[in-house]
């Protein structure tokens, strides 16, 4: 199973999505802005990354700049997990190294396990609007 | 001689009350001969544009005052509405940039007449007016809904993600009635959140940000996707939903997967939605030299001849939907034409009241990014 690194400032989703990955048997750990997910980087090397785009102190896309994941954790994959569909953000993550993007309000928790096992998977970096709910 | 000296003095009144209209116009106003040189201009206009009188009177008016479209081009001389409006001897009102003395941009909306005399023109008046403050409430207007909608999503997910994990049985075994009630929950959640995609989509549409990220997509497994995802909608009302493609092995093109997947969703639920029990709905995907047609057809309701040209305008429901369908919002086909433009792609339908309705779409095979996606990063 996948070493998994949460990074949601909602609590009530972040424990969510930390429940629904650990039933799928993933080491998790969590992280409520981009600058906390930095430091738990220097501790944790994750297979994946689950990241919101939206958060306080740093988010998604400064802390993609700042980690430069692509150079310094070439095995770390980045899930995008936002409710900003179709927006410049996305295009700018996908830039900065991101693998997919899935729309946090179209999700359900069983797909959501799906999408991390097939972006785990996936060789390419394509996209899904929205997992089917 | 006493009817003379009777018109003059009408033609003297008649010239005093147009310059005085001229004069105390608020908006920018100035005429110009045949050629286009500046022949009179109002305080308005000089004080807009920063140029006084003697600077403007003779001159070339395309020339001393040069114009921009909103994404910053320079506007040419035949595309100039003073221009347009000497070739095609018709009013013309357009919107862009012109450049005040000073450099800056000013965003004006602008209305052109010729000044014909037995059929010949004689001249142009021009009339502008400042859309500064217009474009500024459009931007908060836009970034307003934006933000709403955003926040509205956050509280919706987790509504939505943790019914789905009562439902799941994250947190134990449920009985049936338990899990109709959830389903009930999570049926009014989706369809809140159609809404808010909808508005986000459009408003982002309205404010030139969407964005277009083009990636080597396979059409075939979209729409596989999108019909997978409509079986439910479309077999509650016993309707048989089918796809086919032409060529058979897929269809490989380089656009953006997730708005062509939106524009496939909004056209085939439109479908299933306007189409009476037992009907027919059907995709199908055919690969051309030049691009990609996509038809999605349904025996349905059809529009009126009389709604078809309204039918990608904003808000606009046909009146035989209306009585029939009322959860409609009329954003569907306005949100699927503004997406097709985005990918540079054609739209266009034919239909037959009560026999049913045809959509067309055209996607180019590479469309490219969207230019304000590459300021960002």
């Amino acid at each position: 199973m996948a070493r998994i690194l949460v990074v949601e400032d909602d609590h009530d989703l972040n424990k969510a999505y930390s429940i629904i990955l650990r039933h799928e048997g993933h080491e998790v750990v969590e992280a409520f802005d981009g600058k906390e997910a930095l430091k738990k980087l220097k501790n944790f090397e994750p297979d994946l990354i689950l990241l919101d785009l939206l958060m306080p102190i740093m988010g998604g896309l400064e802390f993609l700049q700042e980690s430069q994941l692509p150079k310094k954790h070439k095995g770390t994959k980045v899930l995008i997990f936002t409710n900003m569909e179709n927006s410049p953000e996305v295009a700018a993550a996908y830039k900065l190294g991101a693998h997919r993007c899935i729309i946090k309000s179209w999700t359900a928790p069983h797909n959501l396990a799906r999408v991390v096992a097939d972006t785990l998977h996936a060789k390419d970096s394509a996209g899904s609007l929205k997992a089917p709910a | 001689m006493a009817t003379t000296k009777k018109s003059d003095a009408i033609l003297r009144q008649q010239q005093s009350e147009v310059e005085a209209m001229f004069t105390s116009l608020g908006e920018g106003a100035l005429s110009t001969d045949e050629f286009g040189r500046i022949t009179r201009v109002n305080p308005a206009a000089q004080y807009m544009l920063g140029f006084n009188e003697s600077e403007l009177i003779g001159a070339w008016f395309p020339k001393k005052v040069r114009a921009l479209t909103f994404d910053e081009v320079p506007v040419n001389l035949i595309d100039r509405p003073i221009t347009k409006a000497f070739l095609t001897g018709k009013p013309i009102t357009e919107k862009m940039y012109y450049l005040r003395k000073d450099g800056q941009k000013l965003p004006v909306s602008i209305n052109v007449s010729p000044i014909i005399l037995d059929n010949k023109p004689l001249g142009a008046v021009e009339v502008f007016r400042d859309i500064t403050l217009e474009q500024e409430v459009d931007r908060m207007k836009s970034e307003f809904i934006s933000l709403a909608s955003h926040q509205l999503r956050t509280p919706l997910s987790a509504i939505k993600t943790y019914t789905h994990m009562l439902f799941d049985g994250y947190m134990g075994d449920l009985n049936d009635a338990q899990k109709n009630s959830l389903n009930t929950i999570i049926g009014a959640a989706n369809r809140m959140n159609e809404l808010i995609s909808t508005l986000l989509n459009i408003t982002r549409m309205e404010s030139g940000t969407i964005a277009v990220t083009p990636k080597v997509t396979r059409l075939d497994t979209i729409a596989e996707e999108v019909v997978k995802e409509l079986t439910l909608m479309a077999t509650g009302k016993s309707i048989k939903l089918s796809l086919s493609s032409r060529p058979k092995t897929g269809i490989k093109l380089t656009t953006d997967p997730l708005i062509v997947k939106e524009i496939l969703t909004n056209l085939v639920s439109n479908g299933i939605k306007y189409t009476p029990e037992k009907g027919e709905v059907s995709i199908k995907l055919r690969s051309r030299q030049d691009n990609v047609v996509v038809e999605v057809y349904d025996s349905g309701w059809g529009i009126p001849k009389y709604s078809q040209d309204q039918i990608f305008s904003k808000f606009f429901r046909a009146h035989n939907i209306v009585k029939r369908e009322t959860t409609g919002t009329g954003l569907g086909l306005y949100l699927v034409k503004g997406l097709v433009d985005a990918l540079g792609g054609r739209i266009w339908f034919t239909s037959e009241e009560g026999k049913g309705t045809s959509f067309f779409v055209t996607l180019p095979h590479k469309v490219k990014s969207s230019a304000r996606v590459k300021k960002l990063v």
